[in-house]
């Protein structure tokens, strides 16, 4: 074990936490847990006495440190400005240091570590999911969730379907760049192809560049900074650049990492960061690329007449990064949705934490799902990938609720 | 003290994930959001009455102490266990057990946020007066054990005024019953009253039966700056004196109000001296009225702006500065010290400027925010709590703060209680034969002192 007056190295600086307590309100994993020690006040506190050297770093110190959804909610609301999110990943990656992940976790990183391994991963799993038995898919699951219940890979990724670029389809108004992350690029091609119809409906000329990887986070969660910021050059390198009016995301955790993340990783290796912030003032989420051009969008009453209902789920990283999508459906007239009352909370994905802490997963999940039946809609409607997955495959047998993008069913609104 | 076996035996009680011990663990159970900070030997998280009484049981056989805890967010050190043993958190026992709104009642488990009963009383045309500046997060319990206030106190009054009766477990095991759910009740000793700002040395409260209030029709804030902080003070009173009774009346000086500015952009008048904050509620019609005489009573101050909200969007713009000066002044400090002395009304302008004098005499800054309307302090002292120069010097003005609000007969908390912060000064505002008896209560209560102890009694 490591002598604790080491542990100064963590260096994480969290002394503007006042105590108050407001973050406790906002956690969705004290809300499931009821216990400070879930709590993001409680996280700051062990960082703290860890780096004065009063506590070793230890597996359960590990785990109180990670038992978080990275949600960011807060961050979003702490009044003393506290950044739990960039002092959870600094921990993250210090705990990681003494207490390897689990194999399974290590494995994803290793995976989206690089492109071309992903892409490998999936083509194999495309494979895989032809010929595995409807009884196995049943039995085995990921956290709560049956395989069977995960989504099919695309049969392709997205990227090899489209062309680099795409031009708009009436006048021209500008050009944009396309992130497409690999949720889409993996497996919802349907978000993809919904955004590039929506952009070019919209008169913007679609780029996509072809050397894009991975946004990162997931590395920068699980403690693997160096594969990260291979990444983010890679990322930075195709993106920085004049021309674009904006950097297209259809996944609001990707976006927020572009725009919030890229700066401190390098900074924190001594590297420069002004092309990371070039490129943070253009990061956009489609629907609220969207919600600012509402005008140019033309949509056909007789579709719109004739479509369902729809509820809204905010994924975290939308809702305290950039705004929910629930505004664009609310000024869309034409649209029937049905607000369900908890629409902001959090559903429990958090990237890997349904699969890591099911019994917490399960329970703010279970909530959103029931208030989402209860707002009598036929489908529901969220931004973000993993939000989706999860609210899909936590649903048990009986009514169930389709989930899609919101750029999904509005671009089958289009005239 | 605390032996494996004792340990063992709570775990079989309350399951092992209710039973914490481990130095990680322990360590989030050290502070409150006060300064000071220690660490339990032990955490238990109940779950119900019975699984309260039989921890107490542990605890009176074999003499260790205990501490309740709420959500934590005490200003003054009450929840912090001082002599180390046991916490015991009311977090998992967070059910509202019946609301009647027939009856006006509504009956909970100490842990249930006080925001949580809101939410849930509002669909029904319902609300609960309290309404403490940490309501999205501290518990009933909570706020009974430090007979919580809050803005709105002012026309409704404070916790205690609210609770009707409570159950009670005893540091002997015994459970008992107080009080009932009849609005009018003089069977015997108040004695929920008792437990209304006992800060956990009584008993521990296991249940509370609380009475609640229609919403009225509707409401109205105003928004006034002066250019004289005096005379926003005696606007203040000058208004309560005059009959009115506003829901609200919170006072920001200049220094409260440039740092919320600086912090949250809102467009506040920085160069005002005093900022007033005035909400009547009730029927369209009497807001109305009252509204139009309390703008006459600010201008015959010197009222130099005057900002009215119409629609309930504009008020909570109006509230979050007042909302967000407690924690904007935190991150000032890093830690935070907030006074809370209080005085009659009519002492408001005189108090205001001996706080603000004292301060400077001190050379500290710090932001002097009241609930004005009823006399109650609330200076926000940002401090480092490592700088021993610098707490000496905040020490030394806060004692002076106490001493006078003496002469005005003032007295030391208005609302956040006494824990550790104010123990020492008790006797400037209780004599010495009312001090003793409430020792003898204590003792009759808790001969082994094993209530919380280290704090007033
Ligand atoms: C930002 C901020 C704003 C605040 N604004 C206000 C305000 O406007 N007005 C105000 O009055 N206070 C205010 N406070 C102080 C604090 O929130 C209140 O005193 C609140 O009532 C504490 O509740 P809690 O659940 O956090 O209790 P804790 O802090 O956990 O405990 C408080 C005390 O109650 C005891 N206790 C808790 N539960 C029980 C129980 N079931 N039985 C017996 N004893 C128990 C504890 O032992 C302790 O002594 C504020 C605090 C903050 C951080
Ligand atoms: S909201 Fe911020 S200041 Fe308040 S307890 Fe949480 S981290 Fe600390
Ligand atoms: S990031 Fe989300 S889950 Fe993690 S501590 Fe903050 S609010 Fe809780």
């Amino acid at each position: 074990m490591k002598n604790p007056s080491e542990n100064t190295s963590a260096n994480v600086s969290t002394n503007t936490c006042g105590k108050c307590g407001f973050c406790l309100a906002v956690c969705p994993v004290y809300s499931v847990l009821l216990d400070e020690k879930a709590s993001p006040r409680a996280r700051i506190q062990l960082i703290k006495v860890f780096s004065e050297g009063k506590i070793s770093s230890s597996p359960l110190l590990k785990e109180l440190i990670s038992k978080c959804l990275m949600c960011g909610s807060c961050t979003a609301n702490c009044p003393s400005e506290v950044d739990h999110y960039s002092q959870f990943m600094k921990m993250r990656s210090e705990m990681i240091k003494d207490h390897a992940e689990p194999i399974e976790i290590r494995g994803l990183i290793y995976l989206l570590a690089r492109e071309q391994r992903l892409k490998m991963a999936a083509s194999l799993a495309r494979v895989g999911q032809g010929i595995l038995p409807k009884a196995f898919a049943e039995k085995y699951q990921l956290g709560n969730i049956a395989l069977s219940k995960l989504p099919d890979l695309n049969s392709r990724t997205f990227r090899s379907q489209v062309k680099k670029e795409t031009a708009p389809s009436g006048k021209e108004r500008g050009t944009v760049l396309y992130f497409t992350g690999c949720a889409t690029n993996h497996v919802f091609e349907q978000t993809g192809h919904a955004t590039l119809k929506l952009l070019t409906h919209m008169g913007y000329r679609v780029i996509i560049p072809a050397k894009q990887a991975c946004c990162s986070i997931p590395l920068l969660f699980h403690g693997a900074e160096k594969q990260a910021r291979e990444n983010i050059l890679a990322n930075i390198a195709c993106f920085d650049g004049e021309g674009a009016e904006a950097i297209i995301v259809d996944c609001p955790t990707c976006g927020s990492t572009l725009k919030n993340e890229y700066s401190p990783v390098l900074e924190r290796a001594g590297k420069r960061s002004d092309s990371a912030q070039r490129i943070s003032r253009k990061i956009v989420d489609i629907m609220s690329f969207v919600h600012d051009r509402l005008e140019l969008l033309s949509i056909d009453r007789n579709k719109a007449d004739a479509a369902v209902s729809v509820t809204y789920h905010a994924p975290c990283h939308l809702k305290n990064v950039f705004t929910p999508s629930a505004r664009v459906l609310q000024q869309i007239k034409a649209i029937q949705y049905l607000p369900a009352e908890d629409s902001q909370e959090c559903c429990g994905g958090g990237g890997t934490f349904f699969y890591e802490y099911p019994e917490v997963a399960a329970v703010l999940a279970g909530r959103k799902i029931n208030n989402a039946q209860k707002s009598g809609a036929e489908l529901w409607l969220t931004d973000c990938p993993v939000c989706r997955i999860n609210l899909a495959g936590q649903q048990r047998d009986g009514k169930h609720l389709g989930l899609c993008h919101p750029a999904e069913f509005i671009a089958t609104l289009l005239e | 003290m605390f032996n494996n076996s004792l340990k063992d035996r709570l775990i079989t009680l309350l399951g092992r994930e209710n039973v914490l011990d481990s130095i990680e663990e322990l360590s989030c159970y050290a502070y409150d959001s006060f300064l000071e900070e220690s660490l339990p030997e032990i955490v238990v998280l109940p779950k119900s009455t019975t699984e309260v009484a039989a921890v107490v049981e542990i605890a009176a056989t074999n003499k260790i102490a205990l501490t309740a805890r709420g959500a934590g967010t005490s200003v003054c050190g009450a929840p912090i266990p001082v002599k180390r043993g046991i916490v015991l958190c009311f977090s998992k026992m967070n059910k509202v057990l019946e609301i009647n709104t027939r009856d006006r009642y509504a009956v909970v488990e100490p842990g249930v946020i006080n925001g949580d009963l809101q939410k849930k009383l509002a669909p029904l045309g319902f609300f609960y007066p309290p309404d403490p500046g940490s309501i999205m997060i501290s518990t009933i319990g909570g706020n009974v054990a430090l007979n919580a206030g809050g803005p709105r106190c002012l026309k409704y009054g404070v916790t205690m005024d609210y609770v009707l009766g409570m159950e009670v477990v005893l540091p002997s095991g015994k459970i008992i019953n107080l009080g009932s759910k009849n609005i009018k009740d003089v069977t015997g000793y108040k004695l929920s009253a008792l437990f209304c700002g006992s800060e956990g040395t009584l008993g521990l409260i296991t249940k509370i039966i609380l009475r609640i209030t229609p919403q009225p029709e509707t409401a109205r804030t105003v928004l006034v700056t002066f250019a004289d902080l005096d005379n926003t003070a005696k606007a203040v009173s000058e208004i309560i004196g005059s009959g009115i009774l506003p829901v609200a009346m919170e006072l920001m000086d200049s220094i409260t109000i440039r740092e919320i500015e600086n912090t949250l952009n809102l467009g506040l008048d920085t160069e005002a001296a005093g900022t007033l904050l005035i909400e009547v509620d009730g029927t369209a019609e009497t807001c109305r009225r009252e509204m139009g005489r309390i703008v006459e009573k600010v201008n015959d101050y010197g009222a130099l702006s005057l900002q009215e909200a119409a629609t309930s969007a504009e008020r909570e713009e109006l509230w979050k500065a007042r909302r967000f000066a407690y924690p904007v002044f935190a991150k000032i400090g890093p830690d935070i010290i907030t006074e809370d002395v209080t005085v009659p009304i009519s002492k408001v302008p005189a108090m205001i400027a001996k706080i603000r004098e004292i301060l400077n005499a001190h050379d500290i800054r710090a932001g002097i925010l009241a609930h004005a309307g009823d006399g109650n302090m609330h200076p926000l002292i940002p401090v480092d709590k490592s700088d021993t120069e610098q707490m000496k010097r905040v020490n030394q003005a806060i004692e002076e703060i106490f001493a006078a609000a003496v002469p005005f007969e003032g007295t030391l908390s208005g609302e956040h209680g006494i824990g550790l912060a104010k123990a020492e000064f008790l006797p400037l505002v209780l004599d010495d034969n009312t001090r003793e008896f409430m020792s003898v209560i204590k003792k009759a209560v808790d001969p082994d002192n094993l209530f919380n102890p280290g704090k007033f009694v």
